[in-house]
């Protein structure tokens, strides 16, 4: 073990977000060690960490332990961080966090209004570990759960898994102790053990965050089910983008068969359980988990039907458990904290905590852990700091792309498994984002059918056809040529795909339709009746104004379109040429008075 | 097991689904993309039926479902009703032009609409053809792409090399709508000639060269001999009098 010592320590966060923002580059100017201030430059004491959360005002530098975070690091600011702040105690002003609201600069971002809320529990060691050292895991009581959970009887653990109420969070949310024990129940041997990494909803990191940045926690808690179960192979399926996720697992697997936390006779058990990493094609639809297993045993990714679940006939027509990334990194913490601390989190039906990405048209857009039953304004509002600029909230989507729009007027529900289901939306994997005014809700589902109808398998006439049909009827609509009928035939289809498709994807595909049907009918309407688009989006149906007494001339509009058809003297209201408008809309977008309108 | 399909009782076997208890006994569920030869897909959804299971309900597809003891089925209900006529009319609209569609959506009294239809389609990808070639041991063809964009093809469109002509596929299609061209000595079918042999008996063009080589290869015969150098009739024919020869 590493002798506990109370030198400084150096996190720099290298989450995908951070990276975008050259946080390698600033990772690398503390490794290039100027000043010679650490004994080693590949010294522990600068990590490369998992994400941090807040990634709109990344890259972050987190030093410990004075726990100073600093924002919007660059490297160039390596040298001045080293010597102020390692060196000294000084702070850096400007590098701090500035919050938005009492407009100070903080130093512990624990306390800013983005974290408050939050409860890290699937998210524990993410951006605190560096995710390529078994050591830091182990300071963290890694692995402490497998060594816990292998003194026990499989079915204690099990039961433990149940009385903890985790429910699935790749969406499904089925109770995952009672998969566990319906494998464990299965007569038929070999048994697997499934991650599901696959995660493809426009926007959402989740699972990312976890396998990036807290890899051996996805094994440990496969490795337990292994146990439970009596499975000895078990698969870990990555999303082939996820490249980084790839290299965090592929270091972690390695490390642990070293160690014996897998491989033969684990931590002297008699357990065999060892872990392989299977890249996806690249299929949104890999993500529903029958597609999964089909696209393991090397076959088309096309779902089956459920009627007998995996936990009987899964992997080869195997006895399987499939469970997603953020599920999985849930069961240690259940072994060590136990199932009656664990439930004593969230709502009467859903346990815990889950994760989202909250992106979209928020201030603070980032990875958001907090309780289940938290509501939908607290994640946006307090944590998310609300909509940028004077625009209003007009919904926010849950679910990832067949999820569905969930309107002002519920921004109280609190979110759980079933409360999202009831509002005709879902919890899907966790993906949310958030639209302002600006938002054309039409064009939104027309935008998600857009995506479904690349991404649906094409297996099932519902969802194959019916996503086709409906995708046509909302491009009529968008382009000015919808009728009344076309409102019903759109339910109609909806409802007969919610019903009869043969997967999740198929069954939840209408959600964007009818949700905003729903909601947001009168945004329909206008299209259809009045042909307008309110939003300014649907560039047949738009036609941009400004209001006179609302201008005032700074110019700004003028100077963004692209196509000159603003004029006016400076300080006197602008006006907008119809005749030369291409719709794109930057007026609107740059005005800050809210003057430029849509007829 | 005990089950009920529409307040019938009927006796289903273990491991069996709705749809082949059903069949047994003679109820009529309608499918699409069922065949006796190679089971349920559960792709086309036409046959689903409502599973009713210690007091609640549920929609499933009669090919896929495994019978278990107790369930009660309904074939018929005006949600499955709507869900029928809704895959009639979709698929209608996606092949108009073939008859069997025509004659579907009539049946299923689909209301009119105003979606697009395709004038030149006539498949509604029910994979009758790639399971046919499949058992065949072939797999000359299958699903390419997804979502809308799926459709059944040789690999990247070309001529197949391992298609052995036998036109299963065709044979098995509900609505005609691969192509198989006879002229003379040859067949063209998946962009591919086939050189056609004819009964020693009756001179009738039979089968393809390729097929023939087939069957010898997987039957570990030596040459194409005997009775494979006939036609269907014409060796049933021959096969009926060795009967005959040796009854006698």
């Amino acid at each position: 073990m590493r002798k506990k010592s109370k030198k400084k320590q150096v996190l720099v966060c290298c989450g995908t977000g951070c990276i975008a923002n050259g946080g390698l580059d600033v990772y690398q100017a503390f490794k290039n060690n100027p000043g010679g201030l650490f004994e080693l430059a590949s010294s522990d004491d600068i990590k490369a960490t998992g994400c941090h959360g807040l990634c709109s005002s990344g890259p972050f530098v987190r030093i410990l332990p004075d726990d100073i975070t600093y924002c919007q690091v660059k490297a160039s600011d390596v040298e001045e961080i080293i010597e102020k702040s390692i060196k000294g105690s000084e702070l850096i002003n400007r590098l701090l966090y500035r919050d938005p609201q009492s407009k100070k600069r903080v130093q512990n971002l624990d306390k800013i209004a983005f974290n408050s809320m939050q409860v890290k529990k699937a998210l524990r060691n993410v951006g605190l570990i560096n995710p390529e050292s078994l050591q830091d895991y182990l300071e963290r009581q890694g692995y402490q759960a497998l060594h816990k959970a292998l003194k026990m009887k499989p079915e204690a653990v099990a039961q433990e898994i149940i009385d903890a109420g985790l429910r699935g969070r790749g969406g499904g949310g089925f109770p995952t102790g009672l998969k566990w024990k319906a494998c464990q129940a299965a007569a038929s041997t070999p048994k697997y053990i499934v991650c599901n990494g696959d995660e493809g909803d426009p926007g959402a990191f989740m699972d990312e965050s976890i396998m990036e940045g807290d890899p051996h926690t996805i094994l440990e808690g496969m490795s337990i089910c292994a146990y439970t179960v009596g499975a000895s192979k078990g698969f870990i399926y990555v999303r082939d983008e996820y490249a980084g996720s790839v290299t965090a697992l592929t270091r972690a697997i390695s490390d642990a068969r070293e160690h014996s936390f897998l491989g033969n006779n684990i931590l002297g058990s008699g357990l065999n359980f060892d872990i392989e990493i299977v890249r996806g094609g690249g299929a949104f639809v890999c993500g529903e988990e029958t597609a999964l297993l089909a696209s393991i045993e090397g076959n088309v990714g096309e779902p089956w039907d459920k009627y007998v679940f995996p936990t009987e006939k899964g992997l080869w027509g195997q006895p399987t458990v499939i469970n997603n990334v953020e599920t999985w990194s849930n069961v240690p913490l259940i072994l060590l904290e136990g199932a009656k601390k664990f439930a004593s989190t969230g709502t009467a039906g859903s346990k815990g905590t889950k994760v989202f990405s909250l992106v979209g048209k928020v201030v603070n857009t980032g990875l958001v852990e907090v309780p289940m039953g938290t509501s939908l304004r607290d994640i946006i509002f307090t944590i998310g700091g609300g909509v940028p600029g004077k625009r209003k909230f007009k919904a926010v989507q849950t679910g990832g792309p067949s999820g569905g729009c969930i309107p002002e007027s519920l921004l109280d529900l609190k979110v759980d498994f079933d409360s999202l289901s009831e509002a005709g939306s879902m919890m899907g994997s966790g993906g949310m984002i958030v639209m302002d005014d600006r938002t054309c809700m039409v064009e939104v589902a027309r935008y998600y059918l857009q995506f479904l109808a690349g991404e649906s398998c094409g297996k099932c006439v519902p969802c194959r056809e019916g996503i086709r049909s409906m995708l046509e009827i909302l491009e009529r609509i968008c382009n000015g040529q919808g009728c009344l009928q076309d409102l019903d035939l759109l339910e109609d289809i909806g409802e007969s795909v919610r019903t009869a498709a043969l997967c999740a994807l198929g069954r939840t595909a209408p959600n964007p339709v009818l949700s905003t049907l729903k909601y947001f009918r009168d945004e329909y309407l206008e299209h259809i009746v009045n042909h307008r688009c309110p939003a300014g989006v649907c560039k047949e149906l738009s036609e941009f104004y400004i209001d006179a007494e609302l201008c005032n001339g700074c110019g700004l509009c003028a100077k963004n379109c692209p196509v000159d058809a603003v004029q006016g003297e400076k300080k006197q209201p602008h006006v907008i040429d119809n005749s030369k408008c291409i719709k794109c809309g930057e007026c609107i977008n740059e005005c800050q008075f809210l003057a430029v309108k849509v007829r | 097991m005990k089950i009920l399909i529409d307040g019938i009782e009927i006796e289903a076997q273990p491991g069996e689904t709705i749809l082949e208890a059903a069949k047994r006994t003679g109820i009529h569920i309608p499918t699409l993309c069922y065949h006796e030869a190679f089971g349920g897909q559960g792709s086309c959804r036409f046959c689903m039926v409502e599973v009713t299971k210690n007091g609640s309900s549920r929609v499933v597809a009669s090919c896929t479902y495994p019978v278990n003891d107790g369930i009660e089925v309904k074939t018929s209900t005006p949600q499955i009703d709507k869900i029928r006529r809704n895959i009639a009319m979709l698929l209608y609209k996606r092949a108009p032009n073939s008859l069997f569609m025509q004659t579907l959506y009539k049946e299923h009294l689909c209301t009119e609409n105003n979606l697009t239809e395709d004038p030149h389609e006539k498949c509604i990808l029910c994979r009758l053809c790639v399971n046919a070639c499949a058992s065949m041991g072939v797999s000359a063809i299958s699903t390419v792409m997804r979502g809308t964009d799926k459709r059944v093809a040789t690999p990247y469109d070309d001529a197949a090399a391992v298609c052995i002509g036998c036109a299963a596929c065709a044979q098995v299609c509900p609505t005609g709508c691969i192509e198989v061209q006879e002229e003379g000595n040859t067949r063209r079918i998946w962009n591919r000639d086939f050189v056609m042999v004819a009964c020693e008996d009756c001179g009738k063009k039979f089968a393809t060269r390729e097929q023939l080589a087939y069957i010898v290869d997987k039957s570990k015969q030596d040459s194409p001999e005997g009775e494979l150098q006939l036609c269907e009739t014409c060796r049933r024919k021959v096969i009926a009098r060795k009967l005959e020869t040796f009854n006698g």
